[in-house]
């Protein structure tokens, strides 16, 4: 992953994105147990295409593949890993961008989302896989609760946090 | 539940959070290996025919 890391921070010298951020099982590896994935979320903000209101990836393709890389679906895959490169679809998720830590892997410098931002998104998007990764960050104890209420309260998301908290812990919560 | 499956759980919780405390360049090194084992069991054969016949 180092390698695929080094081709994106290059991505972002070269001026092909700004600031991105990992989500996904990848960022929540930063503060849990590992877990498999098969890929990795990039979460970035794209130009617009010229003249339209389009967001567009084109830019990354065309870059990636002048490269060599290749794309797979939804995936260009960097160095043996399928990377999705992910706009902010809602303030949420721009805000989580915004506000991602830098940290290093093997010396390589990237950003992660925060805990706290990770667990709305997963609440919001509300898959099987999402539900465990909030329970797996309630058991860790890491969540910082109050800057998690704000974000919860500030997306209007508080509803869906007490329906989550009934659904697993019951009156236990 | 038992004394014994109560232990187990109760180790299993710690190794866990023993590994969450690692740097995050040990964890992506784990989550590499992980991910070839998954994909090692998701192209053995024995794998696929069984998904094919649902």
């Amino acid at each position: 992953m180092k390698a695929t890391l080094e081709v994106i921070n290059r991505m972002q010298s070269d001026g092909v994105i700004g600031k991105y951020a990992i989500g996904g099982a990848v960022g929540a590896t930063f503060y849990l147990e590992p877990s498999a994935t098969l890929d990795i979320d990039v979460f970035v903000s794209f130009q617009t295409a010229p003249g339209s209101s389009l967001i567009t990836i084109a830019p990354v393709c065309t870059y990636l593949t002048s490269h060599g890389y290749k794309t797979e679906g939804e995936y260009m895959v960097i160095e043996g890993w399928p990377v999705q490169f992910l706009p902010p679809g809602d303030v949420l998720t721009g805000e989580a961008l915004e506000q991602a830590i830098e940290t290093e892997v093997e010396e390589v410098r990237t950003w992660v989302m925060t805990a706290e931002h990770l667990t709305a998104i997963e609440l919001k998007t509300g898959r099987p896989k999402d539900c465990a990764r909030i329970l797996q960050f309630i058991e860790s104890g890491i969540l910082d609760t109050n800057r998690l209420d704000s974000i919860l309260s500030q997306h209007r998301l508080l509803a869906k946090w007490e329906q989550f908290g009934q659904r697993f812990f019951g009156d236990d919560k | 539940m038992s004394e014994w499956m109560r232990k187990v759980l109760e180790n299993k919780r710690q190794m866990r959070k023993q590994i969450a405390t690692l740097p995050f360049s040990e964890k992506i090194k784990i989550l590499e290996k992980l991910r070839d084992r998954s994909l090692a069991i998701a192209s053995n054969p024995l794998r696929r025919q069984s998904f094919h016949r649902g």
